[in-house]
């Protein structure tokens, strides 16, 4: 959990505002930082968390994680925090075993055009789940979604199309009827193009998301190029605020990460150059 | 030309917002919604993109009896058993049925956030094809729809706008909440009107028209000629002390007319030359050398 991040947004793990639809995007960049900053973020609030992790192993998030302060396997263990592991998963898709049930969340691998009505069905029934408490579990907050990342699954043959369904069904499942909040992450790898001609791509994917979102976090290497200080620049953009009016806000901040976190600052106040 | 058009929408018109991802065109429908139900008219709402809640906020309640909001936001594509509306109900048959379905003699208005879903959905051409037809039917006074242009491709969303007899693309404006929008008028005789407007909407959903921009500015009817005094390492230019002493120089022999007559013709009080010739000079005008002693 970045502190100072946690102050440009105004939240805090105490105060979460319910709803929220978190589109975090990058732009030839790598904004998975952001992804762990909110993991262990809704982690602290004592929400229950659903994790698509689709581009990586489940050891990759819990070491980062555990240099954040949160540990993941506690998390798994306690029922706070349901990981889809998409790498483990899909292998039982692709390579099918007599003793192995298929997991029907990845069943798109098979065939594409289908679309992602399953994995909604899982999401779904995760985040459902989280309303009964068990004897002797402990009551969770409303349940978070966070998938890392929704790009992955246009290499992988979905429509562009799908995920934006996919995603509006998560949001009206999750945000709207259970007041949960959702962490989406797309990648983009293009420059942006003016004379963008197609529905396919990264690029309507991006857009479709953004449309849907109430808040953006874009982030992009420096105009200027490479600096070994600053790694970038994260554009935070909301969509809809409650009670300022319906106008939206932009601020532009510059970051670094750390070991252990990663700073923010606005724009040319970095520490290398004050 | 906002103003009118949030005042009444012709029957069997068409008007169509065109947003994009910097500036959401949700609350200028909201307010041509809560401009509608000012007027007393029967508004039907198709919701796809965003809750019920979300788009009904701000409508004030007396109003509310006269809309009817077909929610298809939960499920839209029918995943589960009972969709309240589905995208798939996006023909005229089943559309007239649903307004009918309010029992109001009057025909109502229809609104669609957004028309963007529909169109992922379906087939342009049929989504054209029932724009047409709704119009052209007794059901449907006039259409309102939210179309996000930058998410599908230029020619999908030229052909829809065609159809609309009202065009207005919004864009963020100069200031924070402020917006610009360029509208396009269509009218039954073929007149085409175009203007630009900026435009903040306030919290009880009246849009404040603030400024009308100007259609097209005067060119540059001052030429740029080439300025000689630049890029010199030395200066040229004058300051302003300099250039009124300039002004003010008179050259040396450049005469004003007065001062020419006065110098051909000299007055009284000039100077006049007096020679008296003493013994050695010869004064002979006729012969000039007579003093040579050659």
């Amino acid at each position: 959990m970045f502190t100072e991040l946690n102050s440009i947004l105004s939240s805090s793990p105490d105060s979460v505002t319910p709803g929220e639809f978190i589109l975090v995007s990058d732009r030839q960049s790598d904004a998975s930082f952001l992804i762990h900053h909110f993991l262990s973020f809704y982690l602290r609030s004592r929400c229950k968390v659903i994790f698509l992790g689709l581009v990586q192993s489940f050891r990759h998030y819990s070491a980062v994680s555990q240099r954040l302060g949160v540990s993941l396997t506690q998390a798994k263990e306690k029922g706070q925090l349901v990981f889809m592991e998409g790498l483990k998963e899909s292998l039982s898709v692709l390579i099918p075993q007599a003793d192995n049930t298929e997991s029907q969340a990845m069943n798109f691998l098979r065939d594409p055009p289908v679309g992602l009505r399953s994995l909604y069905e899982f999401v779904r029934s995760c985040a459902v789940g989280s309303g009964r408490a068990e004897d002797g579990a402990e009551e969770w907050g409303p349940p978070v979604l966070l998938v890392d990342d929704v790009s992955v699954l246009l290499s992988l043959g979905v429509d562009a199309g799908a995920v934006l369904d996919f995603s509006h069904y998560c949001r009206a499942a999750v945000c709207s009827q259970m007041k949960g909040n959702m962490v989406m992450l797309v990648r983009c790898n293009g420059e942006e193009e003016e004379e963008e001609d197609g529905e396919e791509g990264a690029e309507a994917l991006l857009k479709g998301l953004t449309h849907q979102c109430s808040l953006n976090l874009h982030v992009q290497g420096l105009p200027t190029g490479y600096c070994k200080d600053i790694h970038g620049q994260v554009e935070v953009c909301w969509k809809r605020r409650q009670g300022d009016g319906p106008h939206t806000q932009r601020n532009l901040f510059q970051y670094k990460v750390h070991d252990k976190g990663a700073s923010f600052f606005p724009r040319g106040t970095s520490s290398a150059v004050l | 030309m906002l103003s009118e058009l949030l005042q009444g929408i012709e029957t069997g018109g068409l008007l169509i917002i065109q947003d994009s991802c910097s500036y959401s065109g949700r609350d200028l429908l909201r307010s041509f919604i809560a401009a509608a139900l000012n007027r007393e008219e029967e508004v039907h709402v198709l919701c796809f993109d965003v809750s019920e809640d979300e788009l009904t906020d701000g409508l004030k309640p007396p109003y509310t009896q006269r809309l009817h909001v077909h929610n298809a936001y939960p499920d839209p594509l029918g995943w589960t058993d009972h969709p309240a509306f589905a995208v798939q109900q996006f023909r005229v048959e089943d559309l007239t049925d649903l307004v009918k379905q309010a029992s109001q003699p009057k025909p109502a208005t229809l609104v669609i956030d957004s028309l963007s879903w529909v169109l992922r959905h379906a087939a342009p051409p049929a989504v054209c094809r029932t724009l047409q037809q709704l119009r052209k039917g007794g059901a449907v006074r006039a259409v309102v729809a939210l179309l996000h242009a930058d998410m599908h491709q230029r020619g999908t969303v030229g052909s829809v706008c065609h159809l609309a007899s009202s065009l207005i693309a919004v864009a963020p404006g100069p200031k924070g909440n402020e917006a610009v929008a360029k509208i396009t008028k269509r009218s039954k005789s073929g007149k085409v009107a175009q203007d630009e407007e900026t435009f903040c909407i306030t919290e009880d959903l009246t849009v404040a028209v603030l400024s009308r921009l100007p259609e097209a500015r005067p060119n540059g009817s001052e030429e740029e000629q080439a300025d000689p005094t630049a890029n010199l390492t030395f200066n040229l230019r004058l300051s302003e002390s300099e250039l009124e002493a300039k002004q003010k120089l008179t050259l040396p022999f450049v005469f004003s007319k007065e001062k020419k007559t006065a110098l051909l013709h000299p007055g009284p009080g000039s100077g006049r030359i007096l020679y008296e010739p003493d013994a050695n000079d010869d004064y002979d005008q006729e012969d000039p050398d007579d003093d040579l002693d050659v």
